[in-house]
């Protein structure tokens, strides 16, 4: 039964990630006046480029077609790691932030091999920009995880979430504050959300993501986006799994497990919308200013990982 | 059975040396051409049955030559050099796998025996180094090891800026060896002998200045060797210039002396030491981590380019080996163990991955007849199984999950967090800061590695000579796969050696017992793995329907192979950000000088001279210099001066002598 919890869970985050982009996007439309399209869109896009061909450089290598996979792969096993409804999840142990944290590089790593195999200049644009970012959000990334790791005695996401869980909402510590912005920070550099990259440029000169994915298409784009909105998902399930996990059930009981669906969808509701008022107010950064925005969330992470040694909240 | 073992590695000893007269013999017949690689391979995989047979036992076991030697010269295998002795040899039977399919190609015979001879011997060295139980032996097993290499660098080649390279390692490598020395004689005013099980009883009457000297020496000789910086000067001169398989053994080999022997005297002789030694330790494997990978982004000759990347792994081999330290000196014993574990883990792990892209890099150059790797591009097609052997090394270097190098990197990660768990304050704030540091140079690596795969085996050519390349020969294929084999297997099933490294870990670390937080690593990684597994099959039963385009251009004709990213353009951004670290010089001139925007020629150059050189060797050499010439004063030529010099060299010493009685 309790199984059955975890894969469910885990299945909510994959098939249900496309979602998150839709409300995003309709939530900017009507920020911006718009009436938008439906939520239901990218679950549409999806589907039609799964039943389109193929389109294959004529000198690429089969990396050109497997790197998607893998970044599909890779990310939806990060999946299984996340507490969502209980603080457990399918797989993981002790050290499976670090994990998490990999398994997410893992799939950027094979995203830029796919890039650099399409032969034009816009894979390696991407590339280079994108291992930039990567290079520099994990380190605020880990130290963000360590400071609320060493906070809750676990390397164990769900370890962290149920500690977490048993501290008073109302007791608010600078530890969590400081790793809670960390992680938002490198939420959108990881994500490549406004303000580090647009997700709906075409742009030469500002485009990240969409400058890797450029040359694939079908089956091959479905796997990316997918896998791109996957991660959205976890991203911003991690912060709510770790940082706000309350509400989460600590039984299996069916009551507790509808309160727990609840709250965790209205907490993803709420991160959507602000996320998309974030990226309504603010413009794009130059790519150079991207340093500078990680080395602040870096210089949080390390105030986060130096005041759990004062007083340990 | 341990008579047993005592016979297999004294054969394997005498497998290692009779490679030598089988060379030459081999050297004058053509059919005999195949026996030196069969007893190196055979000599080396009994050093491998001893070493596995060996680890299980807590009882050293003890050879000694002391007969047929002037000084002590005693070999014993206990469990740490068990560790060292398996990873020599079974790493270096790959490699001579490959070697025999790969030195005829590009030697003449002569030349190809020379290599099978000393490198049977250079491998002998560091079998000497590992297992000495003498400061005679391992000294003499040291010294060795540099000059054998020495010559094989030599056997390549003897271009003038080869010796130049080949002139600095030797001199390096000798200070080093120097500081050694003074290291082991440091233990004679309380130690009556110089064999280890004196000096590691000797280590516990030692005054604290002396143990502090010690320390510091061993430091320094082994960190010469080890390529931490700024001593790293010689590292990325020598390890290029050799023939590939003794690249592959430098780097992957000899530089782990180093950390044995770091490890056996701070450990084993000295028994831990002051925090303070454990932040050195730290803090240079920190600076030695990120600069290494840094300045292995701005390479792009694919064999200085892997050079630059052992000086960062060992920089992360250095970061657990000072965690372990500083736990140790904090009392914390048991994740003392964890950091010296994930230390040696990664000592095996970048041993097998380095071999296996510097054996890339061989077929590679075999191939496409360069190293330069803006000339190349698309490779993959045409080098099918050296590109994935190339790609299972590359994810692993870069610690990415389900290959060996993440495992190591997550016990290290591990410890570094477990940090907060002691009670000094520095430590608590230090250690897990590093934890961000570890991840700094993980995520350039990974920058540094997509560079490398992306713009040598994707895309397309950039050269003619990369679109002709020919996949290698079934033996180079055979040597690296077995290595990129070995890098799933320890990803997956790490236990196989995470076993023996705590045993060997407990022999180091009295008192201490496992953080019970380690023990699950296996089962999450092979859960992992599963998962993985089930989402690639179920990604493979969508059905696509394929069709070749051209690449976009725009919408314009022309779309030119030159117009991909290079190495140089693909890692721009990340040396624009650190420019501070590489400082180079650049110079822009435009003929001619009077109409810049109509030049007829345009020429840019922009050298990186390492600030190390410039600010710490330039002075160093120019005072030796200085001093030489001073000194040359003394030296008239003229017999009677010398002869005077040597009387009253005499007359003192004898005074000396008298006013001591």
């Amino acid at each position: 039964m309790t199984i059955l919890i975890y894969i469910l869970q885990a299945l909510m985050i994959i098939v249900g990630a496309p979602l998150l982009g839709g409300i995003v996007g309709k939530a900017k439309a009507r920020l911006q006046r718009r009436q938008g399209a439906s939520i239901w869109r990218p679950f549409q896009d999806i589907g039609k480029l799964f039943r389109k061909e193929d389109m294959v450089p004529p000198l690429a290598s089969p990396v050109f077609r497997a790197a998607p996979r893998a970044v599909f792969c890779a990310t939806a096993a990060a999946a299984l790691l996340i507490p969502v409804l209980r603080p457990a999840a399918l797989l993981g142990g002790s050290g499976d932030i670090i994990l998490f944290v990999a398994l997410l590089a893992l799939a950027r790593f094979f995203l830029v091999l796919g890039a650099m195999d399409g032969g034009g200049a816009f894979g390696g644009m991407g590339g280079s920009r994108e291992v930039l970012v990567s290079a520099l959000a994990e380190a605020p990334f880990l130290l963000g995880l360590t400071a609320i790791s060493i906070l809750a005695h676990s390397t164990q996401l769900a370890g962290i979430a149920e500690w977490t869980l048993r501290q008073n909402f109302f007791d608010v510590s600078a530890v969590r504050l400081l790793a809670f912005s960390t992680l938002a920070m490198v939420a959108i550099a990881e994500t490549g959300r406004l303000p580090v990259d647009n997700p709906s440029t075409h742009l030469e000169l500002t485009m990240i993501h969409e400058a890797m994915v450029l040359e694939h298409s079908g089956p091959s784009l479905a796997f990316l986006e997918w896998a791109s909105s996957i991660k959205l998902g976890l991203i911003l399930s991690l912060l709510v799994g770790l940082i706000l996990p309350w509400g989460m059930a600590t039984d299996s009981s069916l009551a507790a497990m509808a309160l727990a669906l609840a709250a965790y969808l209205a907490k993803m509701l709420t991160l959507a919308v602000v996320l998309a008022v974030v990226e309504s107010s603010i413009a794009k950064m130059r790519m150079y200013a991207v340093p500078d925005f990680l080395g602040i969330a870096a210089a949080t992470g390390v105030l986060a990982v130096v005041f759990t040694v004062f007083g340990g909240r | 059975m341990a008579g047993l073992l005592q016979i297999s590695f004294l054969a394997c000893l005498v497998a290692l040396l009779g490679v030598v007269p089988t060379a030459w013999l081999a050297g004058r017949s053509k059919r005999l051409a195949w026996l030196p690689p069969v007893i190196l391979g055979a000599g080396l995989l009994l050093g491998v049955l001893v070493a596995a047979g060996h680890l299980g036992s807590a009882a050293p076991l003890k050879i000694d030559f002391s007969n047929f030697a002037p000084f002590a010269f005693r070999l014993e295998i206990d469990r740490l050099s068990a560790v060292f002795l398996f990873l020599i040899c079974a790493v270096a039977l790959p490699v001579v796998l490959y070697s025999q399919s790969y030195l005829p190609r590009h030697y003449n015979p002569v030349q190809v025996q020379w290599i099978w001879g000393l490198s049977s011997l250079f491998l002998l060295s560091m079998v000497l180094v590992v297992v000495a139980a003498t400061a005679f032996s391992f000294l003499m097993g040291w010294e060795l090891m540099t000059l054998l290499s020495a010559a094989l660098i030599v056997v390549d080649g003897t271009s003038e800026r080869r010796l130049h390279n080949l002139f600095i390692y030797l001199v390096m490598m000798h200070a080093g060896a120097a500081a050694v020395a003074a290291a082991f004689f440091a233990f004679l005013p309380v130690s009556h002998s110089l064999d280890f099980a004196s000096l590691r009883a000797a280590g516990l009457l030692l005054t604290p200045a002396a143990r502090t000297s010690i320390f510091l020496l061993a430091f320094l000789g082994f960190g010469m060797k080890a390529g931490i910086i700024p001593l790293h000067l010689w590292l990325p001169r020598a390890h290029p210039i050799a023939p590939t398989p003794v690249s592959a053994l430098m780097s992957g080999l000899m530089l782990k002396t180093a950390v044995y022997a770091l490890v056996r005297f701070s450990f084993d002789f000295l028994g831990g030491g002051p925090a303070w030694a454990g932040y050195l330790v730290l803090f240079t494997g920190a600076v030695s981590g990120v600069l290494g990978v840094l300045y292995a982004i701005g390479e792009h000759d694919l064999k200085i380019l892997l050079a630059y990347h052992s000086i960062e792994n060992i920089g992360i081999i250095y970061l657990g080996l000072g965690a372990s330290l500083i736990f140790q000196a904090n009392h914390a014993p048991g994740w003392a163990m964890v950091a010296l574990v994930a230390a040696l883990f990664h000592t095996l792990n970048h041993a097998i991955f380095k071999s296996l892209l510097f054996l890339g890099a061989g077929a590679i150059s075999d191939a496409a007849h360069t190293l330069d790797i803006d000339e190349l591009g698309g490779l993959l097609r045409r080098l099918p199984v050296t590109g994935v052997a190339f790609l299972i090394g590359c994810v692993s270097i870069v610690g990415l999950p389900l290959f060996n190098g993440f495992v190591s990197e997550l016990l290290t990660f591990e410890s570094f967090i477990a940090g907060s768990t002691v009670t000094a304050l520095s430590a608590r704030i230090i250690l897990p800061l590093m934890a961000g540091v570890l991840a700094l140079i993980g995520g350039l690596a990974a920058a540094c590695f997509a560079k490398v795969f992306g713009v040598v085996f994707l895309g397309r050519a950039r050269s003619s000579a990369a679109e002709a390349a020919l996949e290698a020969p079934p033996g180079m294929l055979g040597g690296m796969s077995l290595l990129a084999l070995a890098c799933i297997v320890l990803g997956i099933f790490p236990s196989l050696v995470l076993t023996p490294l705590i045993a060997v870990a407990g022999t180091l670390i009295p008192a201490a017992s496992l953080p019970s937080q380690v023990m699950g690593l296996q089962n999450i990684l092979v859960t992992t793995a599963a998962a993985v597994l089930v989402l690639t099959l179920l990604a493979m039963l969508v059905k696509t329907r394929r069709r070749a385009a051209a690449p976009w251009a725009c919408g314009l004709p022309g779309l030119t192979t030159r117009m991909q990213y290079t190495s140089a353009a693909f890692s721009k951004p990340i040396r624009w950000v650190f420019s501070a670290v590489y400082q180079p010089e650049r110079s822009l001139s435009v003929l001619p000088n009077d109409r810049t925007y109509y030049p007829t020629s345009i020429s840019y150059r922009s050298v990186r001279t390492t600030s190390y050189e410039r600010l710490i060797y330039r002075p160093m050499t120019n005072a030796v210099v200085a001093l030489a010439t001073q000194l040359r004063r003394f030296q008239t030529g003229n017999i009677q001066v010398y002869l005077l010099y040597i009387f009253l060299t005499l007359v003192t010493l004898l005074v000396v002598l008298g006013l001591r009685k």
